[in-house]
């Protein structure tokens, strides 16, 4: 029998780390809402309208906050100017920094024309913020796509696996902030229910999507190289299977899935939002288990 | 007729008495900051009593023919000269650490009190005049050779080509120009669990 142990070995520390999580989440989140926003003002279901100024507003704040968390990691903040003049346009951080200029300025162009009743600049401002919207977050998966040391990073499902979760977690704050606006924001009290189940069934499809993505990223990484087989052992079976079976997918995905999909249980408003604040909850922790999972395992 | 050099480096494992001299060596070059190292010598325990052997593992920076940390770093902070060393621009580097999420060796730190990444760049200082890396010159069983790929007369050209050599996570495809005589698998894949490593780290 052979056995090996390790006597010492060195671990450079952490790299990317629970602040470029809530970075990633913070986009997810904005670019998801942004979505919504446009349902009616780009294009032109008049149901979801309730939905597009608030969820412009939102993006937009959203948007604003998260490069602060990319601030608060970088080592030499008052170097960031270095992102626009030094450029490398095989880097995703290069693509970033300008995204993350434009998108949060057609966010502002779109919401400006939106609050003065500018219906076709709105829809031109609307249609041109989707790419926009779908690269902000695109290209995070980009990011950690093409760190190619990881495993459990570098996967070419990862930017779409991104854009699916930013979806779910987009559409699950906008059940909430639909509520907390028809509850207490408007003259009637009451809630607009035929929006809250649309969303609802919308939310429920998009988890199917993710759930289907995430599978797929475990089953093909399961059978492949060992390093591969590792980050796979870490998230089933490892310190982060609590997280990830638990947290992550049974309480944050299938969960809220089956609630959005039955239309008796969708109806149920407490029923509705606890399965969206789970849906938001069981998000950040998949970003957490990306970000924070992928760099767990040594890699020599 | 001035011809560029390729640098590359050569680790004779037989020789390796896992001293760690080169580490100090690095440290004392570059003056390293405390729990951060540019070289080390991983160390492993192998087989059952009473056959047993320790099993050592110089690291460095492999300073690749094909860097993933030159291609995405957003600032070009970190690039290669023709010679192939791959080095950081202290001037440049806005501490993204993207290089070192990337990197297969996790051989590059963040500077705690510089905010900036760093790296091995197998003492440019010293090699591109004609000296030997610090790590080199300390070596007390000559494990480590350091030399120019492009010189068919050079020591690492002969030795590689007289022996078997071996890189660590070839099929990374970033090309590590660090080969080593008698690389054991074994030594290479065996990993502290992660937590360990980062209670080390702190």
């Amino acid at each position: 029998m052979q056995s090996t142990q390790i006597l010492y070995d060195i671990h450079n520390g952490e790299t990317f780390g629970t602040l470029i999580a809530i970075y990633f989440y913070l986009t997810g989140l904005s670019a998801g809402s942004f979505i919504i926003s446009t349902l009616s003002y780009g294009f032109g279901f008049e149901r979801f309208k309730p939905l597009g100024k608030i969820g412009i507003v939102i993006a937009t704040l959203l948007l604003a906050a998260a490069p602060m968390f990319l601030l608060a990691h970088s080592g030499q903040k008052l170097r960031v100017w270095h992102l626009f003049v030094y450029l490398n346009p095989t880097s995703p951080i290069t693509w970033g920094s300008f995204l993350l200029m434009l998108y949060p300025l057609n966010c502002v162009v779109y919401g400006f024309f939106m609050f003065r009743g500018q219906k076709r600049l709105t829809r031109t401002f609307g249609l041109i913020g989707i790419p926009l919207a779908l690269m902000v977050h695109g290209y995070t998966g980009f990011i950690l796509a093409f760190g190619k040391a990881r495993p459990l990073w570098n996967s070419s499902v990862m930017p779409l696996l991104f854009l699916v979760s930013a979806m779910v977690s987009g559409i699950a704050m906008m059940i909430i902030v639909s509520a907390i606006r028809d509850r207490f924001f408007t003259k009637e009290h009451a809630l607009n229910m035929d929006i809250l189940s649309a969303l609802a069934r919308m939310l429920g499809w998009c988890l199917v999507f993710d759930l289907f993505l995430t599978s797929t990223e475990m089953a093909v990484h399961g059978i492949s190289h060992l390093g591969a087989q590792e980050s796979v052992a870490l998230l089933l079976t490892g310190p982060f299977a609590g997280l990830f079976l638990l947290l992550e997918n049974l309480m944050g995905k299938v969960i809220p899935m089956l609630v959005m999909l039955s239309p008796r249980a969708r109806r149920a408003v407490p029923l509705l939002l606890l399965a969206s604040i789970l849906v938001m909850i069981g998000i950040y922790t998949m970003r957490y288990n990306v970000v924070v999972g992928g760099e767990y395992i040594p890699l020599l | 007729m001035s011809r560029e050099k390729r640098f590359g480096f050569l680790v004779d494992l037989r020789r390796c008495i896992g001293c760690q001299s080169c580490s100090i060596a690095c440290k004392q070059e570059w003056n390293v900051p405390v729990g951060r190292y540019r070289a080390w010598v991983k160390q492993v325990a192998k087989g059952m009593f009473p056959h047993t052997r320790k099993s050592f593992l110089p690291i460095l920076c492999n300073n690749c023919e094909k860097p993933i940390c030159v291609m995405v770093c957003p600032v070009l902070a970190s690039y290669q000269k023709p010679n192939g060393i791959v080095e950081v621009d202290p001037h440049k580097c806005i501490g993204c650490r993207y290089c070192m999420a990337s990197c297969p060796y996790g051989v590059r730190y963040l500077h705690p009190d510089l905010g900036i990444a760093q790296k091995c760049n197998w003492c440019s200082h010293l090699t591109e005049n004609g000296a030997q890396p610090a790590c080199v010159a300390a070596c007390p069983a000559s494990a480590r050779i350091f030399g120019d790929l492009k010189d068919p007369d050079s020591e690492i050209n002969r030795l590689i080509a007289q022996n078997g050599v071996q890189s660590i996570k070839p099929e990374m495809g970033t090309g590590p120009r660090a080969f080593y005589i008698g690389l054991d698998d074994i030594t290479v894949e065996v990993k502290a669990q992660g937590h360990e490593l980062m209670h080390l780290s702190e």
